[in-house]
């Protein structure tokens, strides 16, 4: 049974690489494009920031590595969980259907459509990371290394966890895009900043209704011993959590996608 | 081609854009979320490193807020559909029809963005809740602003326009297209006001740049940072550049249609 | 010879329940429909049963919303029934979908499986590792398809590039390269010109008679039914109208034949008195009659139609199934009296 999606799951990235292949001239575009996107975002923040010092204590190297540090967690996702996003087009064109008649679990084959899927972005991110590194001389420890690991596979699984939740919501209603843009730029927008400059709701929603503050901020604060800014504490520990958080997120989409395919199944909306 | 047929499209585009009802309200949702974070973010720069470029903060949430309201209409991007048409081969049959094209399109955008400025009602309304807004300064100062968006909308459009017509030439240009979106919103001053760019050769070449016309001068003439001097000039700015990009947009659209009766698509 | 007969699908009373959402049209109907929706609720299956037995070719109609598509989703498990039962191969299929999935194929005529980009044999290959297909199996597979549908000419290019006749031949061989026990075919040849929908029906044929596969079509093609179903099942508003051998229900209510006759010379207002038949067209010198089989013989015709004319050809001809069926609907039958010794 398992050696089913082994096989699958291999020949999903072989199709990839060939797809990639058959339109290269694109995919240089696309990675050119991913450049200019993170590089415009950081731009911004560095005009901003050329005119108003600090951010809460926070200089703008530090918000750049904040970005960075997203970039990572959120790129991982994109990396292996971008088609998620095709959930509402599935449903709506009748493409769900197919995935029901297979032998394999509908979230697995939905995971593993080929596409032009490869890791460029987050080789991109990793760059980044590496230039925001050395914009705030992280001083580099076993432990820290650590901590930035489970903030990557964390934050990744954080950010699908989000994404298979909004895409699961597509099973009640059809037009869900406008939606799930929204919550991207929630999630895109309010993790560029200090989540200190945030009021106690927006703080209490990040961190623990749709925990983006564990894909950067709460590691950042750790790593860059910026624990207590501008009147705000954070303890320390909550930055180790990231994997925890982003598990427990994970499991309830999970059930909660369950719900939607047997919604799905009982309607055939 | 008498103008009515027009009015037509753009009534039609109208009642088109109405048809997805989740869509309306989450755009709003998201531009209220947007005001609450800029306001927030604004807010929090201002507490830290005071007063800059002569822009008080109540001014900045204005302008902030403003722009994420003018982002509704001009995000419209109706020229959007000619790059699909191009790219089906469909463009043939339009091109074949008794009607100016890039006319057509424009009156479909008018269309739709005359329903996206009804969005701006009670996204304004909404916004006021989270943030204060400073009123117009004046009827004349309103009146002004008005034509300034006017003028930053065609400026807006013929960049799009342009962009899609790229379309005959080559059809791997979507990525390209984003990119110069994007780069947009950063020089027209959607993303931060131009005039905290760092100063010197930058800020004066943003601020001289024709994609200022969208949002700049809009902003700008609103929130006050343009005298009553500055008024006119700041229209003429603009005036130049609609012209400009609208010579531009239809030159360029004339040279791929002429590439598709020659070479047929 | 003895032939040992296999239940390979039982629908016990299936039915299945919709809620289905009201539109508005017009500027204003677009506004208020902001604030205000309207659901109906819709019997898109209601009561059918029918068993097949392993090996059957069964033709599955309806006109469109009957109710086809709903009980194809039910039958390969993507939808639950509101109410009612169905065994596929000795599996509940919404109870044990992945199980089910291994053994059937399915084939939606307008929602193609291969993927755009990639060649057809790499969609093959992914296949081939989703249903952990065996090597051999695979290679043989491949090859009576390849040679069947003449895959060679075009195995090797994207997907996007094929014809819309190559594409569903390619999909016909992914939908099979698993040996799956049933095949459920939703409209298969829609679009396609008639050559591509001669290849395809070749292939329905053969693989039905040498592998012993059971098929169900669902179409709107009654052709394709005619040339390759012994059995119908007929579906209209969700209920089960007919089921049994085209034969039979061309007996039944085929009961109107048209007699065409070629007159030497010319006459104005060709007519015949004759109860049961009737004047349908005439065109200069070729008339054309209907007659209740029932009622009038042929010859009797022929014989009261050569006294009043000179008669240079004569052709009687049964009606299409097409016809037949055509009839059934637009007459709004009640499905009882059908059923009623329509089983044969």
């Amino acid at each position: 049974m398992a050696s089913r999606y082994v096989a699958a799951y291999r020949q999903f990235w072989r199709l990839n690489t060939l797809t990639l292949l058959e339109y290269k001239a694109n995919f240089f575009i696309w990675f050119a494009f991913t450049i200019v996107y993170h590089g415009i975002a950081v731009a911004t923040i560095w005009i901003m920031m050329s005119r108003f010092p600090s951010m809460n204590g926070w200089r703008w190297q530090e918000v750049f590595f904040l970005y960075a540090l997203y970039m990572v967690g959120h790129t991982l996702n994109n990396t292996f969980f971008f088609t998620i996003g095709e959930v509402p087009d599935h449903i709506r064109e009748g493409r769900f259907d197919r995935f029901l008649v297979r032998p394999l679990d509908p979230l697995f084959q939905v995971l593993s459509q080929p596409g032009q899927i490869w890791p460029d972005e987050f080789a991109i991110a990793l760059v980044f990371f590496a230039f925001a590194q050395g914009a705030v001389h992280l001083q580099w420890t076993a432990a820290g290394a650590l901590l930035l690991v489970f903030a990557g596979l964390g934050g990744a699984l954080i950010d699908f966890a989000v994404q298979l939740f909004v895409a699961t919501l597509s099973f009640w209603v059809i037009r869900m895009d406008a939606l799930r843009w929204v919550v991207m730029s929630l999630e895109n927008d309010f993790t560029r900043y200090p989540l200190s400059i945030y009021n106690k709701a927006v703080r209490i929603m990040l961190a623990y209704v749709f925990p983006f503050a564990f894909m950067n901020y709460f590691p950042a604060t750790t790593l860059l011993h910026k624990t207590s800014q501008a009147g705000y504490t954070v303890n320390p520990m909550l930055g180790w959590l990231t994997l925890a958080v982003g598990a427990v997120w994970f499991s309830a989409a999970y059930l909660f996608w369950r719900a939607g395919v047997n919604r799905y199944q009982g309607t055939g909306s | 081609m008498a103008y009515g047929a027009y009015l037509e499209f753009a009534k039609r585009a109208f009642s088109r854009e109405g048809t997805y009802r989740p869509q309306v309200f989450t755009h709003i949702a998201s531009v209220l979320l947007r005001v609450f974070l800029l306001s927030t973010l604004w807010t929090a720069l201002y507490r830290n490193n005071g007063m800059q470029a002569g822009i008080p903060l109540h001014a900045m949430i204005t302008y902030a807020t403003l722009a994420l309201l003018l982002d509704l209409i001009y995000g419209v991007n109706g020229a959007y559909v000619v790059r699909e048409k191009i790219r089906e081969g469909s463009i043939a049959i339009d091109l074949m029809r008794p009607i100016s094209v890039p006319l057509y399109v424009f009156a479909d955008t008018i269309g739709q963005t005359a329903f996206a400025a009804l969005q701006i009602v009670p996204a304004l309304a909404l916004s006021l809740l989270l943030v204060h807004v400073d009123a117009p300064q004046s009827a004349l100062h309103f009146g002004v602003f008005l034509v300034s968006v006017g003028l930053g909308f065609i400026v807006n459009f013929a960049l799009d326009m342009m962009m899609a017509t790229v379309t005959f030439w080559t059809m791997e240009i979507f990525g390209v297209q984003l990119m110069v979106q994007f780069m947009t919103s950063l020089l027209s001053g959607a993303l931060v006001p131009l005039y905290f760019f760092p100063q010197g050769v930058l800020q004066r070449l943003a601020l001289s740049s024709p994609f200022a016309a969208i949002y700049n001068a809009p902003l700008s003439i609103y929130i006050g940072k343009v005298g009553d001097d500055g008024l006119l000039p700041m229209l003429g700015f603009q005036l130049i550049w609609a012209v400009v990009f609208g010579l531009a947009a239809f030159v360029l659209w004339r040279a791929g249609e002429r590439r598709v009766v020659i070479q047929g698509g | 010879m003895y032939r040992r007969t296999l239940m390979m699908i039982r629908a016990d009373r299936l039915t299945k329940h919709f809620r289905t959402l009201r539109r508005k049209d017009g500027v204003l109907g677009t506004l208020t429909s902001l604030f205000s929706r309207h659901y109906e609720l819709k019997e898109a299956v209601r009561d059918v049963s029918f068993e097949l037995q392993a090996g059957e070719l069964v033709g599955y109609i309806g006109p469109n919303g009957a109710g086809k598509s709903t009980t194809i989703k039910m039958l390969t498990g993507i939808l639950v029934p509101s109410s009612g039962d169905c065994v596929v191969n000795g599996i509940v299929p919404w109870l044990d979908r992945r199980n089910n999935g291994k053994h059937i194929g399915v084939v939606f005529g307008q929602r193609t499986q291969l993927y755009w980009d990639l060649p057809l044999i790499e969609s093959f290959a992914l296949l081939r590792a989703i249903y952990s297909i065996p090597q051999d199996v695979y290679t043989r597979n491949l090859a009576e398809f390849s040679e069947l549908l003449n895959l060679d000419e075009f195995i090797r290019t994207p997907v996007r590039q094929l014809s819309l006749g190559q594409r569903m031949r390619g999909d016909f061989a992914a939908a099979m390269l698993h040996n799956p026990k049933v095949v459920f075919l939703d409209e298969p040849t829609i679009g396609l010109d008639v050559v591509a929908k001669e290849s395809i029906r070749g292939f329905i044929g053969r693989t039905n008679r040498e592998r012993g596969t059971t098929f169900i079509l669902t179409t709107h093609d009654l052709n394709d039914v005619e040339k390759l179903c012994e059995r119908i099942i007929l579906i209209d508003r969700g209920q089960k109208l007919y089921d049994g051998s085209i034969d039979a229900i061309k007996r039944r209510f085929g009961r109107n034949r048209i007699l065409t006759a070629e007159i030497d010379g010319y006459c104005a207002d060709c007519d015949i008195e004759m109860a049961g038949a009737k004047l349908l067209s005439q065109n200069g010198n070729r008339i054309s009659f209907e007659f209740d089989r029932e009622s009038v013989r042929a010859d009797e015709l022929i014989v009261a139609l050569a006294k009043q004319y000179e008669l240079k050809d004569v052709t009687v001809t049964e009606p299409a199934l097409e016809t037949i069926i055509r009839q059934i609907y637009i007459s709004g039958l009640s499905p009882d009296p059908l059923l009623e010794g329509a089983l044969p």
